[in-house]
């Protein structure tokens, strides 16, 4: 019997998942029965075995491959809230309220309570209108901002010399003309609909350039990073990156941005500079995987070679 | 809120460690990163409640506390770098749009083995219907090549006979796998080759304990009978 029980846990003896005193009794036993310790003896050489083909490792190409891949998933996705999944999810919830009949209960009761509420509020106020205020806030610029969806587009930008003053002329349904800081929120949301969106890339060029100027507001940001993807224009894209470089060590997204860049950008000056900006992460395991695809495929020399330098530059990983 | 007000408590682009733990002589020698992400939960919390309310960039960073030993599981299960590419995709896109739903019940790294799993098991179960093509791999540009060969080449140096052992033995041990249930497969996936407690491979797979035991009981002596009648 005592054989029958030892023999069911030297499996678990050897993976460790024995509790303390049923390990003690394991190694009792084995210490004085000569069978039990034979079929100790296969099980760890089963162990052995089995563990001479260890599970392989990702390479790094295939990691930094599928976390770009779902970066670009993520940001065309928006997350769940759980509010979101308690309105369109609800099988989840009454799946929940089924396995709690105490929690349905007193939904139930509250739901009752307050209709029994409303009913009586309603009936004793003698109204059956709703009366309530709408809330302003005149202090809100933007209530007094042109609506991205009224700008035909944006004629203009310029800086007014020595100073942080920018001058913005765009079409509404006739052209207009805003002025004020870079710090003027109204400002801001021209550049940023400019650096999107018009037609003309000396204004997207403009654009970019003062927006780099405030590359720590999130919104700017997010400016720059559709530029270097998505504008048609390399000097746009060249600007961008230079608002971009300070952030490449601190934002992942900035970093994979970059990244993205260095491997796609059809212009290899883009290529270039996105190279350089990511000379200081180069121990970065995504940066280095880059860097070897670099090396071997990108169709500059100079820049082929400038990967190689910098893979040979790199310090013994371990 | 200024994207660049996250605090983000971990290097850029670091990858996770193998993490030692106090098992005595009977550690798995092979059991690797998988835990390391252990190590990660305690910034976990912060980045889970910022993700949740929308910031994508902490989202991030909690998918690189685990990705690669996501991708070591999907990649060793399917054998094939696309459909570890597929299970990594889904896997992260499923959790990152039920975040909202996350109530800390379990710790993120249950939860997210939790998604993984069960697409694994998915693919495994598809994948029973041919099982002859469980030891082959598929690299992403779609050459076939044997996973468990490719290993052999590379530890076996300049011994051309041990090198042959190590194949033979390597198609044997994957055709073994293969032969277990999707279920038993993972189980023995969980414990063996990532050195997973038997209550954790219980809460992922949905499970007791005790029935996480069994189960690997089970697979153990299915892969002894096999992996005897092979020699």
């Amino acid at each position: 019997m005592k054989c029958d029980w030892v023999r069911q846990n030297i499996l678990f003896y050897v993976y460790n998942e024995l509790e303390d005193d049923a390990r003690y009794e394991v190694e009792q036993h084995l210490a004085r029965c000569p069978e039990c310790a034979t079929e100790l003896k296969a099980t760890r050489k089963f162990h052995a075995t089995l563990s001479a083909t260890p599970v392989e490792e990702p390479t790094p190409n295939l990691l930094a491959a599928s976390r770009m891949r779902l970066q670009e998933a993520l940001e065309t996705t928006q997350p769940g809230s759980f509010w979101h999944h308690l309105i369109l999810e609800p099988a989840a919830w009454l799946r929940q309220i089924r396995l709690s009949p105490a929690l349905a209960a007193v939904i139930f009761v509250v739901g009752f309570g307050g209709g029994i509420g409303a009913t009586y509020n309603y009936l004793a106020s003698g109204r059956g209108n709703v009366t309530g205020t709408i809330a302003s806030d005149p202090s809100n610029p933007s209530l007094d901002q042109p609506l991205e969806s009224s700008i035909a587009g944006i004629r203009s930008v310029t800086q007014e010399p020595g100073s942080n003053q920018v001058s913005i002329k765009y079409d509404t349904v006739s052209t207009q003309e805003a002025q004020g800081s870079l710090n003027d929120q109204r400002i801001q949301q021209l550049l940023l609909f400019a650096a999107r969106n018009n037609y003309n890339s000396g204004v997207r060029m403009d654009s970019v350039d003062l927006l780099t100027q405030a590359p720590n507001d999130a919104s700017v940001r997010e400016a720059l990073m559709y530029a270097l993807q998505n504008d048609t224009n390399p000097g746009v894209r060249l600007k961008a990156l230079d608002g971009l470089s300070g952030f490449v060590r601190q934002d992942p997204r900035v970093r994979d941005g970059v990244l993205r860049a260095l491997i796609s950008d059809a212009n290899s000056g883009v290529r270039m500079q996105a190279l350089r900006l990511v000379e200081p992460l180069k121990t970065d395991s995504n940066v280095r995987s880059v860097l070897t695809r670099l090396a071997q495929t990108d169709q500059n020399p100079s820049i082929r070679s400038q990967a190689r330098t910098m893979l040979a530059q790199m310090p013994e990983m371990d | 809120m200024p994207a660049d007000s996250y605090a983000i408590a971990i290097p850029v682009g670091e990858i996770s460690r193998p993490r030692q733990t106090a098992q005595g002589s009977n550690q798995n020698p092979i059991v690797r990163g998988s835990l390391a992400a252990q190590g990660n939960r305690i910034d976990d919390t912060s980045l889970i409640r910022e993700a949740q309310q929308g910031n994508r960039a902490a989202f991030e960073v909690l998918v690189r506390h685990y990705d690669q030993s996501v991708l070591r599981l999907a990649l060793h299960l399917t054998g094939s770098e696309s459909d570890a590419q597929d299970v990594y995709q889904e896997a992260f896109l499923k959790a990152y749009k039920n975040l909202g739903s996350f109530r800390f019940e379990c710790s993120f790294y249950t939860w997210i083995y939790r998604i993984v799993t069960n697409l694994c098991l998915d693919h495994l179960r598809k994948r029973n219907v041919r099982k002859e093509d469980a030891p082959v791999a598929v690299d992403a540009s779609g050459e076939e090549y044997s996973r468990l060969e490719q290993f052999a080449d590379v530890r076996s140096g300049a011994n051309p006979e041990r090198d042959l052992m190590r194949r033979e033995l390597g198609r044997k041990i994957g055709t073994a796998l293969s032969a277990l249930t999707p279920r038993e497969r993972m189980v023995f996936e969980l414990k063996h080759y990532h050195g997973l407690k038997l209550r954790t491979v219980g809460e992922m797979l949905n499970t007791t304990e005790e029935t996480a035991k069994n189960t690997l009981f089970r697979a153990t002596q299915k892969l002894r009978s096999a992996l005897a009648e092979m020699r």
